[in-house]
């Protein structure tokens, strides 16, 4: 390919499209029967994403997953039950967030994928009360595809033009700096338009797949506003580490195998420079004062734990 | 909620890498993101298709219909029916198709 961006992005669709068709045409001559299948149905395999995404709409409005039993809870103990054990002191000296990090285990599902919304509520409380940031799996009504699911490494995003990688606060074994705008274009309009506002919203972003929500299309203008630079906490399941991080992209792909991803500085805090790809739980921080700041949440401190109880 | 049964077996990041490099603004990948996605889905149905006895067809488009995003169930119903390696078999063919691809995007 050549240099021109110009060219190599219409070489590229070209390529795709041409691949496309090939793949398409290959697969409805084999097996006319499976089109005919989805077209009886009215819909298509190429857009099986958007019906997978009413199918589980429908069912979590149903009730089966809003109204269900917390079955899991009924062996674990309640999430109250682990605030108070976490706020009383340990013979064992086991750090705060170890604990808290078993507990959490307690309401995940063993494969990663889509929570329940008593799974979801269980993790809340926890969070709340021992993390000590008011987050919510659906905020205003807004609820992502899924929010636990596998996170990955982003590369920093231009923040205004001219914008250099070298001009960023780097992290160890850093991605560089991504050739293309984020979703919701630069972050100031020049380097002098910069804020300390926009360093921080650059420096600890996430991104969420918003391209692939059931109504993102249908409610593009009000959603495209309500997600930009929304607040979030992450919590790697895996070590307990947790940071809040804004949404400033929407991506990744379904194909990489991830759901969110996060800018290096996040990355690094969630789990250190060689981390890429680990399980996350990821929910919306419940901040209309704009109180809480972005970056790590500092909850090993036992004193931190809200005696609520 | 945008899950597929088989999203798990699906990881193409050189794909993803290429997109990246050219595309300049969000749409522009989303775009080209969807292509790749429409191919992975015909990919896999093909796959399984060709593994699956024929009388088992429908039976399979029926499950998938109703619940496209459920694993454990899509997973199951075709260990019991092609083999207890069908991701595998899964996970090969989208290899394959990722190689494939990857030559044709990055040669003139």
């Amino acid at each position: 390919m050549t240099h021109d961006p110009a060219y190599e992005i219409d070489f590229l669709r070209n390529k795709l499209k041409l691949k496309s068709l090939e793949v398409k045409k290959n697969f409805s001559e084999k097996y006319p029967h499976v089109n005919k299948f989805f077209e009886d149905r009215g819909i298509s395999l190429s857009k099986i994403r958007e019906h997978s995404a009413k199918v589980i709409t429908a069912g979590a409005l149903s009730g089966a997953l809003l109204f269900a039993p917390p079955v899991m809870t009924v062996n674990f103990p309640s999430p109250m039950e682990i605030v108070k054990n976490l706020s009383t002191p340990s013979p064992s000296q086991i750090p705060a967030n170890q604990m808290l990090l078993s507990s959490i285990q307690n309401f995940l599902p063993t494969q990663i994928g889509p929570l329940t919304r008593s799974q979801e509520k269980n993790l809340e409380k926890i969070f709340n009360d021992v993390i000590g940031v008011n987050s919510k799996a659906t905020l205003e009504g807004e609820h992502l595809n899924t929010t636990y699911g596998y996170i990955g490494a982003e590369q920093h995003l231009i923040r205004y033009p001219g914008d250099t990688v070298g001009a960023h606060e780097l992290t160890p074994n850093d991605e560089g700096i991504a050739p293309g705008l984020g979703a919701w274009g630069y972050f100031a309009p020049s380097k002098s338009d910069l804020t300390t506002a926009d360093v921080e919203n650059e420096k600890w972003y996430a991104v969420v797949q918003t391209l692939y929500l059931p109504d993102w299309n249908s409610r593009v203008r009000f959603l495209r506003d309500w997600y930009k630079y929304r607040k979030v906490l992450i919590v790697n399941t895996m070590n307990g580490n947790a940071v809040v991080a804004d949404i400033a992209d929407s991506a990744p792909a379904a194909f990489t195998g991830k759901q969110f991803g996060v800018s290096p500085a996040v990355m690094n805090y969630l789990g250190g420079s060689r981390y890429k790809k680990g399980p996350v739980v990821l929910f919306f921080v419940d901040d209309p004062q704009n109180q809480v700041p972005l970056g790590p949440v500092d909850y090993n401190n036992i004193n931190n734990v809200k005696t609520i109880l | 909620m945008s899950k597929l049964f088989f999203d798990h077996l699906v990881e193409l990041k050189e794909i993803d890498k290429q997109i990246k490099k050219v595309a300049k603004t969000s749409d522009e990948r989303e775009e080209l993101w969807g292509m790749v996605d429409e191919m992975i889905h015909h990919k896999v149905m093909g796959c399984i298709l060709d593994k699956l006895p024929r009388e088992n067809h429908n039976e399979f488009l029926e499950i998938f219909h109703k619940s496209p995003h459920d694993q454990e169930l899509i997973i199951s119903y075709l260990k019991s029916r092609i083999s207890d390696n069908v991701e595998e078999l899964i996970r090969q063919e989208i290899g394959n198709f990722s190689d494939d691809l990857l030559k044709e995007i990055t040669t003139s």
